[in-house]
């Protein structure tokens, strides 16, 4: 019986193509990417219809999580930067903390981040290293009671260092899981040092059809 | 390895006996590290990437310091009150809560937008004003939620305001749930 010869084939794959369309993605990726801010809180934001994007210059943003911790931090440009630096020499002055030149600076990095602290823990809160802050657990600026709502204190120390100007985005970073209650004392704050108008951080979701919404901005796109 | 689509070979040309005869070397190169390396990388990008960039939703709130006066009475007919409560629990009323809460419904999210279209079509539009209360569990989606059901109905006044104790009351009734030691 003649024996069936099977031709040896070779295993090579040509790896070239599969090599294209990898940096092809990978390229996509690099381009496209805008690496995640440093914060130190995890916020889950809810969703709305509304389409404008979110500012990122001069930006002054109050945050509060789903255990209701609230923080407050700046934009790292040079605006948000000033205006955290004011509101930390406003503040050493008028509680009587006396933050160093040093503790200031470390406001203004940490102020990226967030910084949510009471304000009698600001100093020593300042004196922690950039890994230790990282794994420090803040506490969050109290807000629950009227009488010692001190976001209060860090707005009202803002409005007097910039001299009353008020920061051009002023933003709210609401987690879903947060009760009521916290986001009016975050509110009430706002009021009472005047500022109205400000711009909650959502993400982006569908207008659902046949809604008024819905046929407006149809109309204004076949225009 | 296996099939060979060499160089070209340069040296075409029989050479002298002494010479030897070039090694015919095969350019091809493995690779599989690279596309390794290659897809290491996307992972990291797509694990470090923010796809969906965050929104600004804008919010006017009133200033609470006005005088009486200046503030625009709500018609109490045009009046659309949405309650809020744990567990995204909603509830409405038209007008005037009714003193036997004959008028208090039960609703969710997705009924909700229906009522506040219908009672948009049904009063004139000066006299229509959609009023926000949250209760103490209500959580911040819940409120978005309403205000972004404010942009989708497209109604022009709205507010969020502070609870009522009876409206409290009304909602503990129909959750089930005893009220509140020393209720607020």
């Amino acid at each position: 019986m003649p024996k069936l010869k099977i031709a040896r084939k070779s295993t090579w794959v040509d790896m070239t193509a599969f090599v294209d369309v990898a940096f092809l993605i990978l390229s996509f990726f690099m381009l496209a990417t805008k690496f995640k801010p440093p914060e130190v809180v995890k916020i889950e934001n809810p969703k709305s219809v509304s389409s404008e994007n979110q500012p990122e210059k001069d930006v002054f943003k109050v945050s509060f999580d789903k255990e209701g911790r609230v923080f407050v931090s700046f934009s790292s440009d040079q605006d948000g930067k000033e205006k955290a630096q004011l509101t930390a020499e406003v503040l050493s002055r008028q509680k009587g903390l006396g933050l160093t030149p040093a503790e200031i600076s470390n406001f203004i990095k940490f102020s990226v981040g967030g910084i949510g602290v009471p304000v009698t823990q600001l100093k020593s809160f300042l004196n922690l290293t950039d890994d230790q802050y990282k794994s420090f657990k803040q506490p969050g600026i109290p807000v629950q009671d009227t009488l010692n709502n001190q976001l209060n204190d860090y707005l009202n120390a803002l409005l007097t260092g910039t001299g009353g100007r008020k920061p051009e985005n002023v933003m709210l970073n609401g987690d879903n899981g947060t009760t009521y209650p916290y986001f009016k004392n975050v509110l009430a704050a706002f009021k009472k040092n005047g500022i109205f108008s400000f711009k909650l951080i959502t993400s982006l979701e569908g207008v659902p059809a046949g809604t008024p919404l819905y046929k407006k901005r149809k109309e204004q796109q076949t225009k | 390895m296996g099939a060979d689509v060499s160089a070209p070979d340069s040296g075409g040309h029989k050479k002298g006996p002494g010479v030897k005869k070039q090694t015919r070397k095969d350019t091809k190169v493995d690779m599989t590290p690279m596309v390794d390396l290659g897809f290491l990388l996307i992972t990291f990008f797509v694990f470090t990437t923010t796809m969906s960039t965050p929104k600004a939703f804008k919010l006017n709130v009133p200033d609470d310091s006005a005088k009486d006066e200046e503030k625009s009475e709500a018609k109490a007919s045009g009046a659309f009150t949405v309650l809020l409560s744990k567990e995204n629990h909603v509830y409405y009323y038209e007008g005037q809560l009714a003193p036997d809460g004959s008028n208090f419904k039960s609703s969710n999210f997705k009924d909700i937008r229906a009522e506040i279209l219908r009672k948009k079509a049904n009063t004139p539009e000066k006299d229509l004003v959609v009023i926000i209360k949250p209760n103490e569990s209500a959580v911040y989606k819940n409120v978005v939620d309403m205000l972004d059901e404010m942009q989708i109905a497209e109604i022009k006044r709205y507010a969020v305001v502070d609870i009522f104790p009876g409206e409290v009351d009304l909602i503990n009734a129909t959750e089930g749930g005893a009220p509140p030691p020393g209720g607020k």
